[in-house]
């Protein structure tokens, strides 16, 4: 019984430290933010490169060749630094 | 061979040929790693959690760390309706973890380098989020492509860009992990090659950058895996709560 007292005051103590300091907080923001980093700089190629695709294929299919795809890339653009615009607002609010 | 920096992702068979309806079977070096990867995550959690001791033993300690980061990851990004979904998020989330990390044992192999890997698991994610979006709000689902408060002349192109985003989901989901095991795994193998080129003399600047690059790859390892599990956690977040 013993061992298990001198568990609950441990934990007490630990309890109180974790609550003092935010440093493990601000480790996990600092990890989630080099994560967010990743997250845009392959959202923005992503969001080109799927639009291409899409005006490529539907240039095929409706047999006008090179406009779909000049439209379609810029929608991508357009698409993709909204995207990064969206997620920089949501970052913004969190802090 | 040995000093191209590329050979060290070549798929090959290990034993036998097995041809099923002309589809190759066969047991290859990624069947391999894929496996071990899996045993290794069963045998943590397994021996972590054969004795519930209240004082936990390191094995015990590091299952339920990652069982609670994974807890809390799912309730602070998708919320409390997410629980139903943690075992797939928290199978996924070990998987490429596992992945990630074997391959940074020297003469291993990468699973998680080859696109066709990463892209079945997220192609299956989208589809699984985008079923599990209908199934819960039916064709209201499709709000998500008409945001409110927009002006109805803009609202057409406003829906296409909607629409052109979420279908690069997948493809930016599959592609950051596959070129950051790729670019890393390779830039390790260039700057080995150039410890053995330059010899004795000026093999040492070379060799100090490989591992400082090692270190900062277990880092990337980890952190892919992470963005992978946060992002699937996100997207379920969309198809469970939906607001605009």
């Amino acid at each position: 019984m013993s061992n298990l007292n001198d568990l609950k005051t441990r934990l007490k103590i630990a309890r109180e430290k974790i609550k003092k300091s935010s440093k493990n907080e601000d480790n996990n923001r600092n990890s989630s933010s080099m994560g967010s980093a990743f997250k845009l700089s392959t959202d923005l190629v992503a969001h080109v490169a799927v639009g291409t695709i899409i005006g490529f294929i539907l240039d095929n299919w409706f047999d006008t060749k090179p406009w779909l795809i000049i439209i379609f890339f810029f929608l991508g653009s357009i698409a993709g630094i909204l995207n990064v615009i969206k997620t920089a607002k949501k970052m913004q609010e969190k802090e | 061979m040995a000093t191209n920096p590329m050979h060290q992702f070549q798929v090959h068979r290990i034993g036998p040929e097995i041809k099923i309806i002309g589809i190759d079977l066969s047991f290859t070096n990624a069947s391999l790693f894929m496996l071990l990867s899996a045993t290794a995550i069963c045998a943590l959690l397994f021996l972590g959690t054969r004795e519930k001791k209240i004082i936990p033993d390191k094995l015990q300690l590091i299952s339920e760390m990652f069982y609670n980061f994974i807890a809390k990851m799912i309730n602070d990004t998708a919320g409390s309706k997410a629980k139903p979904y943690f075992p797939f998020i928290f199978s996924l989330f070990m998987f490429v973890l596992f992945c990630n990390m074997l391959g940074m044992l020297p003469y291993s192999f990468t699973v998680t380098s080859h696109i066709i890997v990463t892209l079945l698991m997220a192609i299956f994610i989208f589809i699984a989020v985008t079923v599990i979006g209908f199934l819960k709000h039916g064709f209201g689902y499709l709000k998500l492509f008409v945001p409110s408060g927009v002006p109805t002349l803009l609202l057409p192109l406003i829906t296409i860009i909607e629409i052109i985003s979420y279908l690069s989901r997948p493809v930016s989901l599959s592609v950051r992990l596959f070129a950051n095991m790729m670019a890393g795994h390779t830039m390790l193998k260039v700057f080995g090659g150039f410890v053995i080129s330059l010899g004795m003399l000026g093999g040492w600047l070379p060799l100090g950058f490989s591992v400082a690059l090692t270190g900062l790859e277990i880092l990337v390892a980890f952190l892919q895996a992470y963005v992978f599990a946060i992002l699937t956690c996100i997207y379920l977040n969309d198809a469970l709560n939906l607001h605009h």
